[in-house]
């Protein structure tokens, strides 16, 4: 009997070689464009067309990728800059779901803030970050409020359609049954809007990102942005082309994430629907 | 969205007396913000009442520096914005109609979808120096993403039945793509441009920030460091105004080149 378990194995170990390679060509196959871009990027380094100044090669830019991160300036900063959008999008969440909600259910609320909003959302908001800075300084309250200012505009849109699409059969089956204005919004309008709100959220963290990383380039203060600013002004390019890699890779992680979290948290519905 | 006043037949008067009911609340901010200011509740040094900056506003109109750098920022944003949405939706187009297109650019397309690409303009400004160039490129590269993301989607959603219509009608391949396809993709494609003109305006006021010599951001900020701060307020409003008059003017181009279009009357809504 002893003499089968190695032939029984065999094929076993053969079957998950064979899928990682299955696995390792996919990922080849998908990946092409961007082997080819960076292929392209070192060949140009190699055959000397570009300076290094310009563009460094990409060795040097994962040498000093590996210098930044022993140094801790990679994790530091970009904690900073986590900090500050993360805390930005939550204010926004908060505030802009109240809006919206209070938006949908009130003719009032819905008067006051449609011209504003209308107003607000397609404005350069990056513009204001001369007023935020002399309000509230150069460290993180300013970045955080901008990050909020600049996100509340596309939550309270996603909420306010969310809630308005909301069924009246429902909204008229509560209010038959006597729910109270407060239950209502708890009950009934915010689970309806839920998904609507998600979607919001999943647009609105690219946008966070975007503004407290560029906020952070223009008005100093910590975080990715500035130390990015600050090696270009050296300058040091591999240093710079470290910092845009990690604010690619911060923004792909982060959508990633929400894709997941949505799924989670609202199985039923499908992403591709409401696109 | 609550314009139904205005929509009401009654002429003209009932249509500005619309507009104004739905402007009012416009109005009440800046009374707010004035009053705020004359009672005292906040530092002038901080908030420049409403009236020092239609003054500054004015001085600003007259001696012409508005309009220049307003201009040069407008040609910086629209030109990257043209640019962006032709290649936007050429190479949609190609990643919804061809498989190969699809392999090569889909990739790059999810890679660089979420880089902020004002994290490219300190580069860009190695390569091509500051000014124009590096501000157009940095538009571009932001409009392309939405634009090609739009196009690739409204393309795939429209209708087999209509392609293969124009087919078996012996339309030829580039005819199905010319009126078939992207006609049916429109509104998509508006929605892509619609962001990327929301992108447009802010890479060149980031860009003009982090570096430039002309431009309404390097007004702004300009203002910012001197301390003029109702005149820097001014270049703000400015601003605002100008991307707001964009996007009506937009979405006035969606509505006209969609007038055919059915879901328009019940999917339009005020963003």
């Amino acid at each position: 009997m002893n003499r089968f378990i190695p032939i029984t194995a065999r094929p076993e170990a053969a079957r998950t070689a064979r899928r990682g390679i299955a696995a390792l060509v996919a990922f080849l196959l998908y990946a092409y464009p961007l082997l080819m871009v960076l292929a392209a990027w070192e060949l140009a380094g190699w055959a000397d067309l570009v300076r290094p100044l310009f563009l460094p090669r990409v060795i040097g830019v994962a040498q000093q990728f590996w210098v930044l991160l022993r140094e801790g300036e990679i994790i530091d900063p970009l904690l900073v800059s986590l900090y500050r959008t993360f805390l930005g999008l939550a204010i926004a969440v908060v505030a802009g779901v109240m809006a919206g909600l209070l938006m949908a259910r009130s003719k009032w609320v819905h008067w006051f803030l449609d011209p504003l909003i209308s107003v607000g959302f397609p404005a350069p908001k990056i513009a204001f970050v001369p007023i935020f800075t002399l309000w509230f300084g150069i460290d993180h309250i300013s970045k955080i409020l901008l990050v909020a200012f600049n996100c509340v505009f596309p939550m309270i849109v996603a909420t306010y359609h969310g809630a308005a699409s909301v069924s009246r059969v429902y909204i008229w089956s509560a209010e038959a049954m006597g729910t109270s204005e407060r239950a209502m919004l708890h009950r009934i309008v915010l689970p309806a809007a839920l998904p609507h709100i998600l979607s919001g959220i999943r647009v609105t963290v690219p946008v966070a990102l975007i503004i407290t990383f560029t906020t952070e380039m223009i008005a100093g203060g910590g975080g990715v942005g500035a130390a990015l600013m600050f090696a270009q002004r050296f300058f040091q390019t591999p240093t710079v082309f470290v910092y845009i890699l990690v604010m690619l890779a911060t923004g792909l992680v982060f959508d990633r994430a929400m894709l997941v979290l949505r799924g989670r948290l609202i199985p039923w519905q499908d992403e591709s629907e409401e696109a | 969205m609550s314009t139904t006043v205005a929509a009401l037949p009654g002429g003209t008067q009932r249509r500005w007396l619309g507009a104004g009911w739905r402007f009012l609340p416009v109005v009440i901010v800046l009374l707010i913000w004035q009053l705020t200011v004359d009672l005292d509740l906040v530092d002038r040094a901080f908030l420049p009442p409403v009236d020092a900056v239609a003054a500054a506003l004015w001085e600003m109109t007259r001696n012409g520096e508005l309009a220049l750098n307003l201009a040069i920022s407008v040609y910086r944003a629209f030109a990257g914005l043209a640019i962006g949405s032709i290649l936007g939706i050429a190479i949609g187009l190609a990643m919804a109609t061809s498989q190969q297109a699809d392999r090569f650019f889909g990739p790059l397309v999810a890679t660089t979808y979420s880089l902020p690409k004002s994290s490219l303009i300190p580069l860009f400004i190695l390569w091509f120096g500051i000014g124009d160039v590096t501000d157009i490129v940095s538009v571009v590269l932001a409009c392309l993403l939405p634009v090609i993301v739009s196009t690739y989607h409204g393309v795939k959603a429209v209708p087999a039945l209509l392609v293969w219509s124009a087919r078996a009608m012996g339309t030829p391949h580039h005819l199905v793509l010319w009126r078939v396809l992207l006609p049916g993709a429109l509104l998509s494609i508006f929605t892509g441009i619609r962001i990327a003109l929301g992108f447009c305006f802010v890479l060149t006021i980031s860009a003009e920030m982090i570096a430039a010599k002309t431009g309404v951001g390097k007004l702004i900020f300009l203002y910012g460091e001197n301390g003029a701060y109702a005149y820097m307020f001014g270049g703000i409003l400015a601003l605002v105004v100008i991307a707001y008059l964009a996007d009506r003017l937009l979405l006035a181009v969606m509505h006209y080149a969609l007038r055919w279009h059915e879901s328009l009357h019940t999917h339009h809504r005020t963003a």
